[in-house]
């Protein structure tokens, strides 16, 4: 933290009613204000970060939209960047399929595995279930890229033909990633349904089937869609699995089974020998990817914020 | 092994805050008794092993190695970051003026390698080229079965790539939609397993996983790389920034010693440079 937080800006202290000045001694209100500005210092540093990262990656990256033009790099097809030719737009593409895709695979199984924890398994069942699911989420990205590079290539390129890189691979490995994320969120979303709800669906004469599919997914919608936006975030920012099994070829795939480059991927297979405009370029491409997260966010907060004004 | 093991992660934890920091070097003046050896991962085997070895002779002297690539070791010796550059290619023209001095250190052949299963077994150079570049994608075109080819490639830092564009492909661009690996180790993996599968990997790293198959109606041996009949070879190098002295000058004396070049070059399936071409 280099220029400090504005202190005097919380400076007042919020006390709870009846609880004077009389109350309490000035040691104890010093340890107040000290741990509130300690927090405080604490989420700035996270903001300072946020803020510092996206400076430098503007500052370092700007110059290739002065150098090839906006429209050429985010629009050109063309990723060359040792002949100089700077064109993104299949790496965007790249990066969408792979994403949708997963999403596809990946979503379903995640809102099923929260209506089976939240409505459908006992206690017993889901003291298990919900562990192991957990555990999807703290397994290093490197050992999914892994797992993919080793055990799951080989099969997808038997039964393809192929070499197994390719967006088919990079569906499944995705697809196995962003399901703790989706699922825990969806479960919230379908736990802080109120009981009522289903009590008086049941009091209706509806099956569970009907109750879940026509009542509580429908209550339960906007934390699912969050969800979902939250694990497309994680998919589409993912790299290190992503890097061992797509195969980098810098070219939209002709099939599911053909090698191919995304955004995240191009960083990671050209950062230890860019140099000049090629480094750059790799700047801008992060660039792209930061406003690709900032959207996300922003799509959350904004389909929260109107789910609150609905629901 | 564990030493090896020890070296190789000693010299990751010295290099990396190293490379990231670019620009400042070790200090001159007192005597150096760690040198640092960076770049081509096709050198690794022999840097690596010559400098266990030249620790076990000086104890007191330590080399540490890392593979990051031929251009990333030009790049860190260029700018004092290690004390060799190990490149498995030639200086670009540009690279030609920062005043690197070259010495050889052995020959390196590349050999295109399929899988065991495929029943092609020789390809001119002409051929190669063409299928590297897309023109031909199905192995029937070169009297193999009716099947597409799965083209594997190497990333844009590695020297073999380079290498092999510049002698198979005379500098022609290679197929884009060709799967582009990180390393030699992928390559092979990825060939072994995928039955129509075809790359290029060094000699060196040819075990009996894949085919080598004959460029030219010569099959990459030791004999024809040493003899220069098999095409598709290369010099690797080690580069200082001036001429080699001190330490610098004792492990490059070291690894051009016959212990080195008659074991470990030729273990590593590379030829000395003594009994090579040039």
């Amino acid at each position: 933290m280099s220029d400090g937080p504005k202190l005097d800006a919380v400076d007042v202290p919020v006390k709870p009613a009846g609880y004077g000045l009389s109350t309490i001694s000035r040691a104890t209100y010093f340890k107040e204000a000290a741990l509130r500005n300690l927090f405080l210092v604490c989420a700035c540093v996270a903001v300072a970060g946020v803020a510092l990262i996206f400076l430098f990656v503007g500052w370092r990256g700007w110059p290739i939209f002065a150098k090839v033009g906006l429209f050429s790099f985010l629009g050109g097809g063309v990723w060359h960047p040792t002949v100089g030719q700077f064109g993104i737009l299949t790496l965007i593409v790249n990066s969408l399929l792979a994403t949708l895709g997963a999403l596809a695979l990946g979503a379903p199984l995640a809102v099923g595995t929260a209506v089976f924890l939240s409505e459908v398994a006992d206690a017993r069942v889901r003291a298990w279930v919900r562990p192991a699911v957990e555990l999807l989420a703290g397994i290093p990205s490197v050992v999914y890229g892994f797992f993919g590079l080793v055990l799951l290539r080989p099969i997808i390129a038997k039964f393809s033909g192929g070499l197994g890189f390719g967006l088919f691979t990079v569906w499944i490995i995705l697809a196995v990633m962003i399901l703790p994320t989706i699922a825990a969120i969806s479960e919230d979303a379908l736990r802080s349904v109120p009981e009522g709800i289903r009590e008086a669906s049941y009091a209706m004469g509806a099956t569970k089937w009907q109750t879940i599919w026509r009542v509580l997914l429908p209550a339960a919608k906007i934390g699912i869609i969050d969800a979902i936006i939250l694990g497309m975030g994680r998919a589409i920012g993912e790299t290190m699995a992503v890097v061992m099994v797509a195969g980098n070829a810098p070219v939209i795939p002709n099939g599911i089974f053909a090698p191919f480059l995304t955004l995240t991927t191009v960083i990671v297979m050209d950062m230890p020998y860019a140099a000049g405009d090629h480094r750059t370029a790799l700047f801008g491409v992060a660039i792209v990817l930061f406003v690709i997260s900032m959207i996300f966010v922003a799509s959350i907060r904004i389909i929260s914020r109107f789910g609150r004004e609905v629901g | 092994m564990n030493r090896r093991l020890q070296v190789r992660v000693v010299a990751l934890v010295v290099l990396i805050p190293v490379l990231l920091m670019s620009g400042c070097s070790s200090s001159p003046g007192q005597t150096k008794t760690v040198l640092t050896v960076t770049g081509s991962t096709t050198i690794l085997p022999i840097a690596e092993v010559a400098a266990e070895m030249f620790h076990e002779q000086h104890t007191d002297l330590r080399v540490l190695v890392a593979g990051v690539g031929s251009s990333a070791g030009i790049e860190s010796v260029t700018n004092g970051t290690c004390d060799i550059g190990t490149s498995s290619r030639e200086l670009t023209p540009q690279e030609k003026t920062l005043g690197l001095v070259d010495t050889p250190v052995a020959f390196d052949a590349i050999a295109v390698i399929v899988n065991p299963a495929n029943p092609v077994k020789a390809l001119t150079k002409q051929q190669a080229a063409d299928i590297f570049e897309g023109k031909t994608t199905n192995w029937k075109d070169v009297g193999g079965p009716d099947e597409p080819i799965g083209l594997v490639n190497r990333d844009e830092a590695s020297g073999t790539r380079d290498a092999f564009s510049k002698i198979v492909l005379g500098g022609a661009p290679f197929d884009p939609k060709a799967a582009v690996l990180p390393g030699t180790g992928q390559v092979r993996a990825v060939v072994a397993d995928s039955v129509t599968s075809v790359g290029y990997i060094s000699l060196g790293f040819v075990d009996k996983s894949v085919k080598a198959v004959s460029i030219d109606d010569v099959q990459p041996t030791e004999k024809t790389v040493a003899d220069g009949t098999y095409p598709v070879s290369r010099v690797l190098h080690f580069f200082t920034k001036g001429k080699p002295s001190g330490l610098t000058k004792q492990y490059t004396d070291f690894v051009l010693s016959s212990a080195i070049q008659n074991k470990v070059v030729r273990d590593a399936g590379f030829l000395p440079v003594a009994e090579g071409r040039k």
